[in-house]
């Protein structure tokens, strides 16, 4: 994904040629459909969400400053509309309380397989409460960069720290048994 | 709360980190493409006629002040009035010199409230007919 491709397309599209805009799409629908997933973990309205991300940004288009980095924008625009909409209509998600722990973690037959314990962990991220929950999902989405999630948000990086550390405490309050036993494969 | 230890911190970050990762359906690309099409052909918004709208606004503005002063000025001489003691009948009366004024500024009134009712009405009409 190159900037400049971004910059032409952009231009091209204020020029009048909306076809242009394909090859932004094309280029980002993949990051902006996953980020949403990780939102509300539902494929179709994944694709909803960054359908209507990609809406907006086309009337936007003009407001995007070329000085700044094009994805970051981007990103930004899809992070605040996800935040309403899940604000909105919020994904469908497991109390905390009712997060599922294996009965015997060490089963030997495997009884709770290290899939099952991951998709807990990310169960338990999404009835975070909201502020905590988009600072992870952000985080993890940026491949752990502080920077880039606090760009996405539109936040301080302190706050997003902060954020990340509150986070996965109560994730660690709540879940410690799945948090602390070592991988299944690994044992 | 405890923090947590630098292995469980590792185990979540692998954890999270793998979130697994969708494809857009192969009518992704073509279905936004439509939405954008659909959004370019919608005319837009039709802005405003300031332009137009100053005129009589100002127009409207000045009118609607000429009444507060007005309208101030006869409550502030009912006031002045009432103050002063009561003529004495002895004393040549004003009051029918009074009432002549107030006629012929009704009068005034009325025909300056028909003037401005007529110019906004042909105003209104020009405009709806595209004529301005």
């Amino acid at each position: 994904m190159s900037a400049s491709d971004d910059q032409s397309d952009v231009e091209r599209v204020l020029a009048g040629n909306i076809a242009a805009f394909e090859g932004i799409v094309q280029r980002w629908q993949s990051p902006l459909i996953n980020l949403a997933y990780r939102f509300c973990h539902d494929r179709g309205r994944a694709e909803e969400m960054a359908q209507e991300a990609f809406l907006r940004a086309y009337r936007a288009l003009s407001q995007w400053r070329s000085d700044a980095v094009f994805s970051t924008w981007l990103f930004a625009l899809a992070t605040n509309l996800y935040r309403s909409e899940l604000r909105r209509i919020p994904a469908r998600t497991v109390p905390f309380d009712d997060i599922a722990e294996p009965a015997d973690k060490h089963a030997a037959d495997g009884g709770f397989e290290d899939h099952d314990r991951d998709r807990a962990v990310r169960r338990a991220v999404l009835a975070l409460p909201p502020k905590y929950r988009e600072a992870l999902i952000l985080f993890y989405f940026h491949e752990m960069d502080v920077a880039s999630a606090a760009r996405s948000l539109g936040l301080p990086e302190g706050t997003v720290k902060a954020r990340l550390s509150r986070g996965r405490d109560i994730l660690r309050g709540k879940l410690p048994q799945l948090l602390a036993m070592p991988s299944l494969k690994e044992a | 709360m405890k923090r947590l230890t630098r292995n469980e911190e590792d185990e979540m970050n692998r954890i999270l980190s793998r979130d697994e990762e969708i494809l857009p359906s192969s009518g992704f690309t073509a279905s936004v493409m439509d939405a954008v099409r659909r959004e370019a052909a919608v005319p837009p918004p039709i802005p405003f006629p300031w332009k137009r709208a100053l005129p009589g606004m100002t127009v409207a503005g000045f009118v609607l002040a000429s009444i507060l002063i007005a309208w101030i000025a006869a409550i502030s001489r009912l006031i002045g009035a009432s103050a002063s003691p009561q003529p004495s009948t002895s004393s040549p009366s004003i009051a029918p010199l009074l009432s002549h004024g107030n006629m012929e500024s009704l009068v005034g009134w009325i025909v300056f409230g028909l003037l401005i009712a007529f110019l906004s009405t042909k105003l209104s009409m020009r405009f709806g007919s595209g004529g301005v």
